[in-house]
């Protein structure tokens, strides 16, 4: 990776020459042996840290001065972890509180929580299946209407001359389509960018990524999608559908909407991060259900990615919504259709049946099939190097609303542009099928009751171009048509993913694997000659599909069987499997996933399924971040006012000491209360001299918490008047009295793992005898990463 | 596919003479009679126009009351000779493809019959055919001939052209007629002359059947003959005369489209050299320092 950093770094001003930025901060494999005090640059870090003591300092004078004269600001790179990404609660505060209420609760009572789980899954199911209807329809209405129109006026155009004209009201449609799709993503909410499906994985990663769950979110979503649909660009609607899903099962679970401020006092249980993120992972497989019609797939994509905390039935009910969804979808599809009751569009994409004599597969062409999918390594891998300089510079240079606004547009331009000269310069007619395949079909220079065969391709939504490269007979694309078309949607494809529309990146990929796949296999056709008897295009038009995503997604179990799912067809399980194996494998050898890529360039701190190999000497004293800013039990108000509103520490867990009478030690550690139970605690004012004055007052509750949940308001909106700034607070009720802690020496691996399974956010390291001496965050944990070099540790940085 | 047919067809057509002489090969198998029998299955391996021969002696051997009745038996002879009657008049109609004007008469009095036969209205004698003559055995000839030339009907959808009651051909058709003659006549009339004068000329007479043809197709109000006939005008039109639209603009769309390709190159360039750079402040964690850690890193190192 680093080297990939300085050939870009061309684009960098001459000041950070030094690109500091290259994880230089090698913990150990680095080549020459170092003297401690001769750190490099990154690792001088350590060196800063604000315990050091005098004669520290002085030894590192040197070092400090080489930091002194080298900027602060560098130009964004992949090897940074931002401050504005939290870890979610998942882990349950037990406190007095907690306790209390669990014993007032019924056994009735958790019988009613396990059915409303129930009931908030099939909602979740339900209104993720509306939307994705929702979407499909005006898409295919709005997208009816361009075609038409453009359609005619390309006929007109052909007769009378003029045809220039059609290609500028062509390119001009499609940039006001994405103008409207850009402009509500750019400037409302730019979290809805992209396909979504990065932040959701983060999401169930454990990361709160701000504002990626709001309603606000998803009507951006849902128009955005829309519009880049539309307006032509090069992506698809299915991978919003994931984003789509996750947020609306975030906000169906909460029974509330902050945004338009209904509370519908439902589902109050629900109100805490544990069970929201739960409900987000059946949104998510939702989504997934209803963008291919894989209910299965959905479970498992939900399980891929955010599998930390499941339990049997939890999927289950994660099972449930997806059937929801799916019917759902199909149940009002069939309305649309004006064939109610008929459930055969399970998905947005439907792949089509393969028909029985296509669908047999021989022996011999499970090679064919291997070959196919390293080739969708290959390319996969070339798609992601350059998604990534592109994103690179995206982030660096075109960070401006407006900016992003008119990059939008100009792809969806050049986009028109492209399909326009493609479609006048081909010279591949058909004769046009008794049954109408082609949605519009274009003439052109084609003879009468011929069409342009580059037009069915290009002139079309995406997902239809999937469907006929997939079923058309043989013969209907020539090998010329198909080979172009492959190069100009590759690259296409991949200068649109990134851009601040929402959009995904699934049928662009199927599409390009889809056309190179027909290509091969009309080329095995052509080189055997008894070929045309089993290479069957539209079974190799599948392999390719799945090649070529699977090399860009490098999804493994859940693209299986979503393929598997979408094409209804059992049989195809074993190649898909081995296609999709073969690219992953391919493509990693070079580079990550898409998806991974673009979660690295969001420094977001996503923990990986291990700690990185070779950490095992690392130990928590290292990892943790110390000195550690501690609450007494009882502490004074003042006190807790300023450490929450010191702007420079954004710290959001606070262990809780009892301080040992008349010592300077570290106090032993009693318990850990977190940023937004001091900030309702100081909002209600749950002061000592407040509750002696007043016995009538209300006991706070954990509904208190619950409410303010999950915007909690911040510090500085809370008024503290300077003689409650003298009270005392008694945290002892409402602190979690048992936080897990592990010793200074337990490895980075052991930590890792303890972090991961249990969804921690905070871990506090003791010494041998319950002092605090430090705290292990997520931060703290994802800046370690294995790298070309060896160990490698990422900086964090302000973004 | 049509060779086949043809001969296929003559086959049926000698198998029904040799099931209408018989009368009943059918009931045979049924009835169980060991000699008789015998005799039928070594017949049935004859050239029909043995069998035929061959089956007349057994005629009589049959109880009366298996036997169709003289109702029947004539019912089955005219369904004969209206089904050779439509297959003649088909065969010649193939190509250009007529069969929906030449034939829908004889077509209508085939369905005609058979709906007398298929009927379950009794008949003079207390007898309903369709029992005994459709679906008495296996191989229920009868039905199965009718179905394949409806098949054929429905597939050359000629319904769309003909009115209710197999009576004449819809007006709409007959208008296309006329319309193509127009344009035809018009074709020949300038075939031998200049072929530019030709597109020039029969321009307005290709296009108004262009509408027309397009108008149908959206009412779905076609059969075969029509979509045939402007499949054969179009490739006239487009292969034989070339009158399809030259590709001539060439100029302006590759100017038009090298502007466009030109824009994206600009925003990059400019939004290279006059956007800022984003930056990013690092931020320096707090870390316990210990000498340990360090000594640690030493020691993996040597």
């Amino acid at each position: 990776m680093a080297n990939i950093t300085k050939k870009v770094s061309w684009s960098s001003r001459a000041d950070e020459s030094g690109a500091t930025g290259e994880g230089t901060p090698l913990l150990n494999g680095s080549e020459q042996p170092r003297h401690s005090r001769q750190l490099s640059e990154g690792r001088s870090i350590f060196q800063i840290g604000r315990l050091s003591t005098v004669d520290l300092e002085e030894e590192i004078t040197s070092d400090e001065d080489s930091l002194r004269g080298r900027p602060k600001e560098i130009p964004h790179n992949e090897k940074l972890l931002s401050l504005k990404y939290e870890s979610l609660d998942y882990d349950n505060i037990e406190n007095q509180l907690f306790l209390e209420e669990e014993r007032r609760m019924s056994h009735m009572g958790f019988r009613c929580l396990e059915i409303s789980r129930w009931v908030v899954c099939g909602l979740i199911g339900f209104l993720t299946g509306l939307i994705a209807c929702f979407i499909d329809i005006v898409v295919e209405e709005l997208a009816g209407i361009k075609y038409q129109v453009v359609k005619e006026n390309i006929e007109k155009f052909t007769e009378v001359g003029g045809l220039s004209i059609s290609l500028i009201l062509w390119a001009v449609f499609n940039s006001a389509f994405v103008m409207v799709g850009a402009i509500i993503v750019a400037y409302f909410e730019p979290i809805a960018a992209g396909s979504g499906i990065p932040q959701i994985k983060c999401y169930l990663n454990g990361v709160k990524i701000p504002r990626v769950v709001r309603l606000k979110t998803l009507v951006v979503k849902v128009g955005g999608v829309i519009c880049s649909v539309v307006g032509g660009l090069a992506v698809g609607k299915e991978g919003p559908m994931i984003h789509s899903g996750a947020v609306v099962a975030a906000g169906v679970s909460q029974g509330r909407s902050t945004s338009l401020k209904r509370d519908f006092k439902i589902f109050e249980y629900f109100r805490r991060d544990t069970e929201k993120r739960d409900f987000v992972s059946a949104g998510a497989a939702a989504g997934v259900s209803a963008a291919f019609g894989a209910p299965v797939g959905g479970v498992l994509f939900s399980l891929e990615e955010g599998a930390s905390f499941w339990n049997q039935m939890l999927t289950w009910r994660i099972f449930f919504a997806s059937m929801i969804s799916t019917f759902t979808l199909n149940f009002f599809l069939s309305i649309y259709h004006n064939k109610p009751g008929d459930l055969s569009n399970p998905g947005l994409i439907n792949f089509g049946r393969f028909e029985t004599e296509s669908v047999a597969y021989n022996l011999y062409e499970i090679p064919l099939f291997i070959a196919m999918g390293a080739i969708g390594g290959l390319l996969g891998a070339l798609f992601n190097v350059l998604n990534y300089w592109l994103t690179i510079f995206r982030i660096r240079y075109v960070h401006r609303p407006c900016l992003q606004v008119m990059e939008a547009m100009l792809v969806a331009a050049v986009t028109a542009t492209v399909s326009f000269t493609m479609i006048y310069f081909s010279n591949d007619c058909q004769p046009l099928g008794p049954d109408h395949t082609e949605e519009y079909p274009l003439q052109l220079f084609c003879a009468d009751g011929e069409y342009n065969s580059m037009a069915t391709a290009f002139f079309n939504t995406p997902e239809r171009s999937v469907r006929s490269l997939f079923h058309n007979q043989p013969g209907t694309y020539n090998p010329l048509t198909l080979g172009l078309f492959t190069l100009t949607y590759f690259f296409l494809a991949c200068w649109t993913y990134g851009l601040a529309v929402s959009a995904g990146v699934f049928i662009p990929s199927l599409l390009i694997g889809a056309a190179w796949g027909r290509l091969f296999g009309i080329l095995l056709a052509s080189i055997t000659t008894t070929g045309s008897t089993w290479a069957v295009p539209g079974k190799y038009a599948l392999m390719g599909a799945a090649a070529q995503l699977g090399g860009i997604v490098r999804m493994t179990l859940s693209l299986t069987v979503i393929m598997v799912e979408a094409t209804g067809n059992i049989t195809y399980g074993l190649p898909i499997m081995l296609v999709l194996m073969t690219s992953k494998i391919v493509g990693d050898y070079f580079v990550e996933g898409l998806y991974d890529i673009h979660i690295k360039l969001q420094s977001v701190p996503f923990l990986h399924w291990e700690a990185p190999a070779t950490s095992h000497w690392l130990t928590a004293r290292e990892v943790m971040s110390s000195p550690v800013t501690c609450l007494n039990r009882i502490e004074k108000v003042g006190t807790i006012v300023d450490i929450l509103s010191n702007t420079s520490t954004n710290h959001n867990g606070f262990p809780v000491v009892v301080q040992v009478a008349g010592n300077d030690e570290p106090a032993k550690l009693c318990g850990l209360i977190l940023r937004s139970q001091l900030i309702v605690l100081l909002k209600h004012k749950v002061f000592v001299e407040l509750a002696r004055s007043r016995l009538t007052h209300r006991k706070l509750q954990l509904k208190d918490f619950r409410d303010a949940y999950p915007r909690f308001p911040p510090i500085q909106s809370i008024h503290v008047s300077q003689d409650e700034r003298e009270c005392m607070m008694d945290l002892m009720e409402f602190m979690n009295a048992t936080p897990y802690t592990v010793p200074q020496e337990t490895s980075l691996p052991r930590v890792f793992k303890l972090f991961r399974a249990l969804g921690l956010r905070h871990l506090v390291v003791v010494d041998d005898e319950n002092r605090v001496v430090g705290l292990v965050t997520r931060k703290d944990l994802a800046r370690y990463h294995l790298g070309k070099h060896g160990l490698e540790e990422l900086q964090l940085a302000q973004t | 596919m049509s060779p086949y047919r043809h001969s296929s067809f003559w086959g049926f057509i000698v198998f029904n003479i040799y099931v209408l002489v018989s009368g009943d090969g059918g009931n045979l198998t049924a009835s169980e009679i060991p000699p008789l029998s015998s005799v039928v299955l070594s017949s049935a391996v004859f050239k029909p126009g043995l069998g035929s021969v061959l089956s007349l002696n057994l005629l009589s051997s049959f109880p009366e009351d298996l036997e169709i009745s003289d109702y029947c038996s004539e019912l089955l002879h005219i369904f004969g000779q209206r089904y050779v009657a439509y297959v003649n008049c088909l065969v010649p109609a193939a190509r250009p493809v007529k069969v929906c004007q030449n034939c829908f008469s004889s077509y209508g009095s085939l369905t005609e019959i058979f709906s007398n036969i298929s009927s379950d209205q009794v008949g003079p004698g207390n007898v309903s055919c369709r029992d005994s003559l459709l679906r008495s055995d296996r191989l229920m000839l009868v039905y199965e001939l009718y179905e394949n030339l409806k098949v054929l009907w429905e597939k050359s959808d000629c319904h769309n052209c003909i009115t209710k009651g197999f009576q004449n051909l819809t007006s709409d058709t007959l208008h296309f007629m006329t319309i193509l003659n127009q344009t035809l006549t018009c074709f020949e009339q300038y075939q031998q002359k200049n072929k530019t004068e030709l597109c020039t000329n029969c321009k307005t007479d290709y296009k108004n059947l262009n509408v027309l043809y397009g108008g149908m197709e959206k009412n779905k109000t076609m059969c075969i003959d029509i979509e045939d006939a402007m499949n054969m005008t179009r490739r006239l039109w487009s292969k034989n005369f070339n009158c399809s639209f030259p590709r001539e603009e060439t100029v302006p769309v590759i100017a038009v489209s090298s502007f466009m390709l030109f824009l994206p190159i600009i925003f990059y360039l400019s939004s290279f050299l006059h956007s800022e750079q984003k930056k990013r402040k690092l931020i320096h964690p707090n870390r316990a320092k210990s000498y340990s850690s360090l000594m640690n890193i030493q020691d993996n190192r040597s």
